[in-house]
C-alpha cells in the first residue's frame, strides 16, 4: 500500500534522463535486463523496540521500494525515521518485535549487519561515529576488500586500491588528505556527511539509505553530495533518503514521498506533498490519510 | 649490638642449614652499618633479612657504589615485605616473589653461546646490560658526540664521576624494591650528557637481558638488579630507549628483573624516553623510574608493557623549577594470566608547569589484571599549571579485572586541570559502523582493540620501534591470525 507499482515502473526513465549527460550506455542495457518483479525491499508491519528500555518505537511500518526508485521519508523529530533506518541495517540497540523485511528476496532480519551490507544495503548515518586510531584509507580498503571478497574477487593491497580511492574522492570533491585522517575524528559536520558518501561511492549499493545527508551542509556541499549521489545511482539501484528539507528533494527528485509519524508511515505521495508539508506542517498532512 | 638478636637463620626454614653460619656472619656485617645510623626499627621479616644477606653476598661492592649500597641496605632492613594491606600493593599480588627462594644472578659469562646480540641493534649507539652488568663487548658507543659518556660508572673520568656520584640515589621516595636494587646492583650504567650538548642524531638504545632463569615450577627465582643513571646537564638533550626482553631460549623461564632508572634533567634540558617491556610470561618485572626535572626542562615517556607474569612500573617525577614539560603515555597489556601495574606520581611544585598523562590498559584474559594508581599533585606554588590526566581501560573478557585510581590533587588555585577515567568493552556503535560497511565483527574487534593501543604506540619517536612494537602487540592480541 505504500507505493504503487505503476509509479515505480515510471522511474527508470527519470534516471536515464538525468544520467544521460553523465554516464555510459552500459547502464542503459542493464535496465532492461534487471527489471524484475520482486521488489528490492519489502517491509511489512515492522515493529521494533529499544532493547534497553523496552520502549516501542516502530509500530507497524510498511514500505515497498522497487529497483530504480527514489524514496524520501520526512516527518517530525522523534517520529522514528532514524530508528527505521538503523533497524534495517541491524543496529543492536533495537529489537524487532514483529513484521518482516525482505531484501532482494531474502529475509533481511536474519542476517548479521555485515551480511546486510555485503548484500547491498548501505546506510549513511545521521551522526557517523568517530573511530580514533583507524585511518580513513585503512577503513575504506578493509570495507572494499570485504566487498570484493563477497564478489569472489581477489583482495587488494592499499597501494592497489589507491587510484580507485582517488577517483572516488574526486567524485565527492574531497581532498586526498582525508584518507590519512582517522575515520570521522575531528571532522566537521559537513565533512562527516561527505565521508559517508565517499564510502557509498567506494562500496556501491543496491539500496542506499541516506539519513539526513543534507543536514549541516552548506549550499556547495549539498550540490556536491547530490551530484555524487546521482552519479553513483544506476537505474538498477534505489535510494531512500530521510530529510527535513526540500532542497535535496529538488536535486534528487524522489518518486515517492512518505511521512512518518509515531513509528508508522502515515502518508505516501509524490513530491507535490512536500509543498503541503511546508505550507501546513506535518500534523495536517499526516491527518489527511 | 641489638641487631644480633634478630638473626634471621633461626626463623627461616628456607635457609639450608649448612650455610647458616656463613649467613650469620654476613648478616652481622650488614647490621653493623645499620646500627651506626640510629635505632630504627629493623624489619623482623626473615624473608627480607635473608634476601638482604643474599644480595650482600652476591657481588663485591665496587667502591663507587658503596654509598648507595649502604643507604639501600639501611632502608631495606627497615622495610617489611609489602602486604596487600599496604595501599601501594593493595591490588598487586607479589606471591610469585614471596613464595620463591630468591637468588641473586651471578656475573654472566658473556662467551655463553646462548647469549646472542640483541635483535635490535639498528641504532648506532646501543648498550647491552645483561643481568645488571654493562657488557662492553656487546655495546657500541663510538658514535656519540665528544663529552658524552655511555658506560659503566667504574670507567668514568674521575671529575665527571664525582658529579655523577652526587646524583646517584638522590631520590628518597623509593620502596622496598628500590632498596633491593640499590643493594643488589652490581654496576651502574651511566649516560652523561654535558651542558649544551644535544645528542639528537641517534637515540641511546639500552637493551636489558636476563640470561639466568629457572624452569617453570622451580622454587628458585633469580633476581638481577640493573641500574642506570641518565644525567643531562643544562641545555642538553638525549633520547633513550629502554628495552627489556629475553635472551634466546629464555622466553619460557622464570626470573625476576628488578631494574631502576634515575633521570636527572638540568635546566632547559630534554629527555625522550621510550620503554618497552616484553619479558617472559613467567617472569617478574619490577621497574623504578625516578625523574628529577629542573626548570624549563622536558621529559617525555612512551611505554608499552606486555610481558611478565607480574609487571610493575613505579614512575616518580619531581619538578625542581618552573616551566617544566612532562608528557607520559603508557600502554599496558594483559593477554594472559598476568598483572600489569603502573604506579605513577608526578609532583608539581613550581609555576607554569605543563603535564599530560595518558594511561591505557587492555586486559584480554579472564585471569588478567591491570592496576593503575596515578597521582598528580599540583602544590600551592604551582600556579598556572596545566595538568591533564586520562586513563582508559579496555576489558575484553568476562572476568578480566582492572583497578584504576587516577588522582589529581590540586592545591594551587590558578590552574587548568583535566582528568578522566573510562573503563569499557569496545564501543557498540563503533563495531556497528564497521559491520555496516561489510566488515565482520571479529575483524572489527581486532582493529578497534589495536587502534586503542595504537594511540600510545604512535608516540614512540622512531618508526622502527613503532613498527616492531605494533607487530609484537598484534601477535599478542591475535596469536593465530587466519
Ligand atoms: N537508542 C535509543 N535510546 C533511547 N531512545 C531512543 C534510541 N533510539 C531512538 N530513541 C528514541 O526514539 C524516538 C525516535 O528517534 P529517531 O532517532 O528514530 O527519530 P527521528 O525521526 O530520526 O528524529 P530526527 O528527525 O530528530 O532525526 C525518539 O524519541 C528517540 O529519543
Ligand atoms: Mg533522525
Amino acid at each position: 500500500m505504500a507505493s504503487s507499482s505503476s509509479l515505480s515502473l515510471s522511474l527508470p526513465f527519470q534516471f536515464r534522463f538525468r544520467r544521460n549527460n553523465t554516464h555510459t550506455l552500459r547502464n542503459f542495457t542493464r535496465v532492461t535486463a534487471s527489471t524484475t518483479d520482486i521488489p528490492l525491499l519489502q517491509v511489512n508491519d515492522l515493529r521494533a523496540k529499544i532493547v534497553e528500555s523496552n520502549v516501542e518505537i516502530l509500530r507497524g511500518v510498511n514500505l515497498t521500494v522497487n529497483r530504480g526508485e527514489v524514496h524520501a521519508i520526512m516527518g517530525k523529530n522523534g517520529s522514528g525515521k532514524s530508528t527505521f533506518a538503523k533497524v534495517l541495517v541491524g543496529h543492536p540497540d533495537y529489537e524487532v518485535t514483529g513484521g518482516s523485511v525482505v531484501f532482494k528476496g531474502e529475509n533481511l532480519l536474519e542476517m548479521e549487519p555485515e551480511e546486510r551490507a555485503l548484500e547491498g544495503l548501505f546506510m549513511s548515518f545521521q551522526s557517523p561515529v568517530a573511530i580514533p586510531g583507524v585511518s580513513n584509507d585503512q577503513f575504506l580498503v578493509m570495507a572494499y576488500n570485504a566487498r570484493r571478497k563477497k564478489l569472489g574477487l581477489p583482495e587488494l593491497g592499499p597501494l592497489e586500491c589507491f587510484s580507485y580511492l582517488m577517483e572516488k574522492l574526486q567524485l565527492v570533491n574531497m581532498k586526498p588528505d582525508f584518507l590519512n585522517r582517522n575515520v570521522n575524528e575531528g571532522f566537521s559536520g559537513g565533512e562527516r556527511k561527505r565521508n559517508e558518501i565517499l564510502q557509498l561511492a567506494v562500496l556501491g549499493a543496491d539500496l542506499a539509505i541516506l539519513d539526513e545527508i543534507d543536514s549541516g551542509l552548506d549550499v556547495d556541499a549539498l550540490r556536491d553530495v547530490a551530484s555524487a549521489v546521482s552519479r553513483i545511482l544506476t537505474p538498477e539501484n534505489s535510494l531512500l533518503m530521510i530529510t527535513h528539507y526540500r532542497r535535496i528533494l529538488d536535486l534528487l527528485k524522489p518518486t515517492h514521498v512518505h511521512v512518518m509519524d509515531n513509528g508508522k508511515i502515515a502518508r505516501t505521495g509524490d513530491i507535490t506533498m512536500v509543498e503541503a508539508i511546508e505550507a501546513d506542517g506535518y500534523e495536517t498532512v499526516s491527518a489527511l490519510t | 649490638m641489638s641487631g644480633i638478636a634478630l638473626t634471621p637463620a633461626a626463623y627461616n626454614p628456607v635457609i639450608p642449614s649448612s650455610s647458616c653460619s656463613l649467613k650469620y656472619q654476613k648478616s652481622f656485617r650488614v647490621k653493623t652499618r645499620v646500627s651506626l645510623n640510629n635505632a630504627i626499627s629493623i624489619s623482623s621479616d626473615p624473608f627480607v633479612l635473608e634476601l638482604a644477606e643474599a644480595l650482600e653476598d652476591s657481588v663485591a661492592t665496587p667502591k663507587t657504589l658503596q654509598k648507595l649500597r649502604q643507604s639501600s641496605s639501611h632502608s631495606l632492613l627497615s622495610t617489611p615485605w609489602p602486604s596487600r594491606k599496604d595501599e601501594p600493593f593493595r591490588f598487586t599480588d607479589l606471591s610469585i616473589l614471596r613464595s620463591s627462594q630468591i637468588l641473586p644472578a651471578k656475573t654472566p659469562t658473556i662467551t655463553d653461546a646462548h647469549i646472542t646480540v640483541p635483535p635490535d641493534s639498528q641504532f648506532p649507539c646501543h648498550v647491552t646490560i645483561i643481568d645488571g652488568h654493562f657488557v662492553n663487548s656487546m655495546s657500541n658507543v663510538t658514535e656519540i658526540p665528544d663529552g658524552v659518556y655511555v658506560g659503566s660508572l667504574s670507567n668514568l673520568d674521575p671529575t665527571v664521576a664525582d658529579r655523577v656520584s652526587e646524583l646517584v640515589s638522590g631520590f628518597d621516595g623509593g620502596d622496598l624494591f628500590w632498596s633491593i636494587n640499590g643493594m643488589g646492583a652490581p654496576d651502574l650504567t651511566v649516560v652523561y650528557v654535558p651542558e649544551g650538548c644535544r645528542v639528537v642524531q641517534s637515540p641511546i638504545h639500552l637493551s636489558y637481558l636476563s640470561s639466568q632463569g629457572s624452569k617453570e615450577g622451580s622454587n628458585d627465582l633469580i633476581v638481577s638488579n640493573p641500574r642506570v643513571l641518565v644525567v643531562v646537564e643544562k641545555g642538553g638533550e638525549v633520547d633513550i630507549i629502554e628495552e627489556f626482553s629475553n635472551v634466546e631460549g629464555n622466553e619460557n623461564e622464570c626470573y625476576w628483573s628488578n631494574a631502576a632508572l634515575e633521570v636527572v634533567i638540568g635546566e632547559g634540558g630534554k629527555v625522550r624516553h621510550s620503554y618497552i617491556q616484553t619479558q617472559s610470561s613467567l617472569s617478574a618485572h619490577i621497574k623504578w623510574t625516578s625523574v628529577r626535572q629542573e626548570s624549563s626542562s622536558t621529559y617525555e615517556l612512551t611505554e608499552v608493557s606486555a610481558g611478565g607474569k607480574l609487571g610493575r612500573h613505579n614512575l616518580h617525577i619531581k619538578q625542581l623549577g618552573p616551566d617544566t614539560v612532562t608528557e607520559l603515555s603508557t600502554l599496558h597489556l594483559s593477554v594472559g594470566n598476568q598483572t600489569q601495574d603502573l604506579h605513577s606520581s608526578l609532583v608539581l611544585d613550581h609555576p607554569r608547569g605543563y603535564s599530560r598523562q595518558l594511561h591505557k590498559c587492555i586486559v584480554a584474559h579472564s585471569q588478567g589484571q591491570a592496576v593503575f594508581d596515578g597521582n598528580v599533585k599540583v602544590n600551592r606554588y604551582a600556579q598556572q599549571t596545566d595538568a591533564g590526566q586520562l586513563t582508559r581501560s579496555l576489558l575484553l573478557e568476562p572476568r578480566a579485572t582492572v583497578n584504576v585510581k587516577p588522582n589529581l590533587q590540586i592545591i594551587a588555585d590558578d590552574v587548568k586541570c583535566s582528568h578522566g577515567a573510562a573503563i569499557s568493552d569496545l564501543e557498540q556503535s563503533q563495531l556497528l559502523y564497521f559491520q555496516a560497511r561489510g566488515i565482520d565483527s571479529e575483524t572489527a574487534r581486532r582493529v578497534l582493540i589495536f587502534a586503542f593501543g595504537g594511540e600510545v604506540i604512535d608516540k614512540f619517536p622512531y618508526s622502527s620501534i613503532r613498527d616492531r612494537v605494533r607487530s609484537q602487540i598484534k601477535s599478542l592480541l591475535d596469536p593465530s591470525p587466519k
